[in-house]
């Protein structure tokens, strides 16, 4: 039974990975939300997304989650007019990166919103197995 | 004396072991919360009869030959089933909604207070019983 309850604190874990993945992936993202590219005309930065899958893990025999792949937004990339920028193209155009940083805090919300669940899980488990170790003491 | 043999202790060990179980699916879904196309599960309900004898809901292969193999006792004791009525579905086809599943977090972290509560009491009972100091 206590084995149960790692195994739920397993499962959290590996949750909380995948977050932390997700999150990384998010500021790289806002971080590089104006990097435009270095040769004229070129394309400038492409944002990433994460896709998470759910795995059985044959040896806990649960269902836990990872990282499926990070595949890239293939949405078009935003045009300016700015004729002096050393990326501009024949027509003065500037590609920007797709990425929108609205969208990106929205999705950190989100994964801080499943981490703190993942986080919960752990601590509650945590507290059953500690109850039942107490009843030792009884 | 066994304290197993009482029917209030194995009764107890057995709704935390469905607890225990509970507490490991719903781990599951939120671990899977942002996956598409998961599907949150839960528990199947028990009744008292069920909580209390736990040979009841299984039904025992015959072995009529010695060469029968005995088949391995399941893994876990108790089922569990896709939720069928969910809060809401998201586009990506998940149907795991954290608040819902806090809820039942909390909701077992509190019956399994319960349990080890009345444990410890009967424990106590025992005890005084007995006749010596706790």
């Amino acid at each position: 039974m206590g084995m149960d309850l790692m195994k739920s604190i397993k499962i959290s874990a590996a949750g909380m990975k995948a977050q932390g993945v997700r999150l990384k992936v998010i500021a790289e993202n806002l971080a590089n939300a104006d990097s435009i590219s270095p040769v004229a005309g070129g394309d400038p930065y492409r944002r990433k997304v994460v896709t998470f899958q759910n795995v059985l893990d044959r040896k806990l025999g649960a269902d836990m989650v990872k990282v499926k792949n990070i595949g890239t937004d293939k949405s078009a990339f935003r045009e300016k007019y700015d004729a002096t920028n050393p990326a501009a193209d024949a027509n003065g155009y500037v590609k920007l990166p797709n990425v929108n940083p609205l969208v990106e805090l929205m999705d950190m919300r989100e994964a801080q919103r499943s981490y703190e669940a993942n986080l919960r899980i752990v601590d509650v488990s945590k507290n059953m197995l500690t109850r039942t170790i107490d009843l030792l003491r009884s | 004396m066994d304290l197993t043999k009482l029917p209030l202790f194995t009764l107890m060990a057995r709704r935390m072991d469905w607890l225990t179980q509970r507490e490991t699916v719903l781990a599951q879904n939120i671990a899977n919360a942002d996956s598409p196309e998961f599907r949150p599960r839960d528990m199947t309900p028990t009744s008292f009869r069920q909580m209390l004898d736990p040979a009841l809901p299984r039904v025992q292969l015959a072995s009529t030959n010695p060469g029968h193999i005995e088949p391995t006792p399941q893994a876990r004791a108790f089922r569990d089933e896709k939720s069928k009525h969910v809060y809401e579905t998201a586009l990506d086809g998940n149907a795991v909604n954290l608040e819902e599943q806090m809820m039942k977090v909390s909701e077992t972290q509190g019956a399994y207070r319960l349990v080890t509560n009345l444990f410890q009491k009967q424990v106590g009972m025992l005890k005084q019983a007995i006749g010596r100091e706790r």
